[in-house]
């Protein structure tokens, strides 16, 4: 008992511990750059820049909607609508900006902030809704998520008949998504820009700190005085104002508002977060894992386009993918 | 029949009026709400109430009735399968595949029928069987495996047949499993019944059966008592997935095609249907009866909705809110229960 007090480091001590950062931190950044060896011996086009900037501008997307699924996991929840709030918010900005635009032909920036502040705006309110009913009316996030999940599809597909949104300015749908900022797009920027903020809000802050906290044991936060229901619905907020941004990027790529705007994008922000090591359980995830863990993603995704695999395997692979993930997070501790 | 007892004892103490709240905190409302919403949807709509229609109810119903029994499984050991929407789609078009295949190599409709209904069983064995070796035996989180089941079968099913619906299916195959009549009920009906008479018995005769509600109670106390309770909890997966495939061979039957978004909406609807007929998502807690109402409700829901010319895309609306609506009364309700 005395010796694990004292700081003894024997060398099979060290081993162990220096296993332990391989298996926490080692591993992903690993695979990442086998991955990305491999993809380039495979096949030389993979190192092309054109091909590289794609991959981080797809991961761009990733890495914010992946975020925000991390702030809801942490804190002890699902949110299963993120693919349909990102549906919505295209929806909802692209009509908005299509009546605006015939209210104020020629104010046309200004017809796209507003359209944008619309679409973040839906995001705000489902996420609020979300935390609401999570929170106050304690109903199963699950359950909550996966029946916001539906509205929200079935909204934005009634809004739109199910048909393309188009006639949004160009100056979203064409300058704004091929904006480029030193060889980079400006999505990259704004990704690093909004990981940074997480990754500060989480771990610097007494509301980050205090969303672990409620995460890790409810009550216990509870009996120490933190603001619970606060916490909760912050988290499913935050939530869905990232996969609003989501959608609204992605709507400027796409260049209209689609109901059926990337509908694997709830399987991958889960996938993004678990292979990132953030736990179901809650209480547990870091933010930088979870962007390497969309990195991931998307390099694989990108390995299946050069390979000329059908993208409707895609499912399959980030599935496969998931479970091994997950499964390796729970044989780790054994090999530990 | 604890909850009988009680209402019983309760019907002694304060007479009439509190024992009928009483009943319904204990039972839910829900077979209450039903009949409200089958005579509502009539009075709006008087062809609601023909008889034919009411049959149609039922045999639409039957088909979510199935998954929904099947979904009870895993829910009563804390789980849930969210995979069952798309390995209906995927039982679909494989099943159809080789159905045609077999038809093409020999020529022989029941040859390709028995065939097809083994191939579909089959997938159904197996995807169970990696769900629940990967959540009982790898012990992963059966909310990651049956999302990565899901995506591994979405993309199965959508690149089978390269995305198209397999047609031209033999007539027989729609006429015994669709069309016909057996013993005076239509066979999806038919067939509902008899999984339903089965699951009951396996859920309170058999040791699986009792050993899946103690784990969703308490997983421990199954351990405890020496049963194999990561057996009984892999069971669950693959009794589901099985139960799943039936429901996926007959909806083939009825679309006469195999086809890739025959599976559609089946996740979000089965979970709806047995948690809104009053199975816990906390485990531990439901009965057969319980999704059949369950089943029932929401099939009068849209069918009704139908009558009435609600649109589709409302409707996706409108169930997402009495999802969540079910959820959170149940949840009271248990609260209340004294």
């Amino acid at each position: 008992m005395v010796e694990t007090h004292t700081h003894v480091r024997t060398p099979a001590v060290q081993w162990r511990q220096y296993r332990r950062y391989l298996v926490s931190y080692g591993l992903l950044p690993c695979l990442l750059v086998m991955l990305f060896l491999l993809l380039g011996f495979y096949d030389e086009r993979f190192w092309r820049v054109t091909n590289l900037i794609n991959v981080m501008r797809n991961a761009s997307y990733l890495m914010i909607i992946s975020a925000g699924q991390m702030i809801v996991l942490i804190v002890g929840g699902f949110d299963l609508s993120v693919g349909g709030v990102a549906a919505l918010t295209s929806v909802t900005m692209a009509l908005a900006m299509v009546q605006l635009r015939n209210l104020i032909p020629d104010a046309l920036t200004t017809v796209v902030v507003l359209g944008v502040l619309v679409g973040l705006i839906t995001g705000f309110a489902i996420g609020f809704l979300n935390g609401f009913v999570v929170a106050i009316l304690r109903v199963n996030p699950f359950m909550v998520t996966i029946g916001s999940m539906s509205v929200a599809y079935g909204v934005a597909l009634y809004a739109t008949a199910g048909v393309p949104v188009y006639g949004m300015p160009e100056v979203f749908s064409r300058n704004f998504a091929n904006l480029q900022l030193f060889g980079l797009p400006v999505i990259v920027y704004l990704t690093i820009v909004i990981l940074f903020a997480v990754w500060v809000a989480m771990g610097s802050t007494k509301l980050g700190r205090y969303i672990y906290a409620v995460g890790s044991n409810l009550h216990a936060a509870s009996l120490s005085g933190v603001p619970t229901t606060v916490c909760i619905i912050v988290a499913y907020v935050a939530s869905s104002l990232l996969a609003s941004v989501t959608g609204v990027l992605l709507t400027a790529r796409v260049g209209s508002g689609e109901a059926n705007l990337a509908q694997t994008l709830m399987l991958e922000s889960i996938a993004a977060a678990i292979i990132g090591g953030v736990s179901l359980r809650g209480g547990v995830g870091h933010v930088g894992s979870v962007a390497l863990g969309a990195l991931l993603l998307a390099l694989v995704t990108n390995g299946l386009d050069i390979m000329h695999i059908n993208s409707l395997f895609q499912p399959i692979v980030i599935g496969v993918v998931l479970v091994a993930a997950a499964g390796l997070d729970r044989i780790a501790p054994t090999v530990r | 029949m604890n909850a009988l007892l009680h209402t019983l004892d309760s019907i002694s103490r304060n007479g009439m009026r509190h024992s009928v709240a009483q009943l319904g905190i204990n039972y839910g409302f829900l077979p209450v709400i039903l009949v409200l919403t089958y005579l509502a949807f009539g009075v709006l709509e008087p062809r609601f109430l023909t008889a034919n229609n009411a049959l149609n109810i039922l045999k639409q119903s039957s088909y979510l009735i199935i998954f929904a029994a099947a979904q009870l499984f895993p829910l009563l050991t804390r789980g849930y399968d969210l995979s069952v929407g798309m390995v209906i789609s995927m039982i679909s078009v494989a099943s159809a595949m080789i159905m045609m295949a077999v038809l093409h190599a020999t020529n022989d409709v029941p040859l390709a029928i028995v065939a097809a209904a083994c191939g579909g069983f089959g997938i159904g064995v197996l995807v169970g069987v990696i769900n629940g070796a990967c959540v009982a035996a790898l012990g992963i989180n059966p909310f990651i495996v049956t999302l990565g089941m899901q995506g591994v079968a979405f993309g199965l099913a959508t690149t089978l047949s390269g995305g198209f619906p397999v047609y031209n299916l033999p007539d027989a195959y729609s006429k015994i499993f669709a069309y016909s009549n057996w013993l005076g009920l239509p066979a999806s009906v038919a067939t509902c019944l008899i999984i339903l008479g089965i699951v009951h018995i396996i859920l309170s005769r058999t040791v699986f059966g009792r050993s899946l509600y103690l784990i969703g109670a308490s997983p421990r106390a199954v351990h405890v008592a020496g049963l194999p309770s990561h057996r009984y909890n892999a069971l669950a997966y693959v009794a589901c997935a099985c139960l799943t495939s039936i429901g996926a061979l007959l909806l083939t039957a009825r679309t006469a095609s195999g086809e890739p978004n025959a599976g559609g909406d089946f996740m979000l609807k089965s979970i709806a249907a047995a948690v809104i007929g009053g199975v816990s998502l906390r485990g531990g807690e439901g009965r057969v009866i319980h999704c059949v109402f369950g089943g029932l409700f929401i099939t009068v829901l849209s069918i009704g909705m139908n009558f009435v010319r609600v649109d589709g895309y409302i409707q996706q609306i409108i169930l997402g809110i009495v999802v969540i609506a079910a959820v959170y009364f149940d949840q009271f309700r248990r609260r209340t229960r004294l």
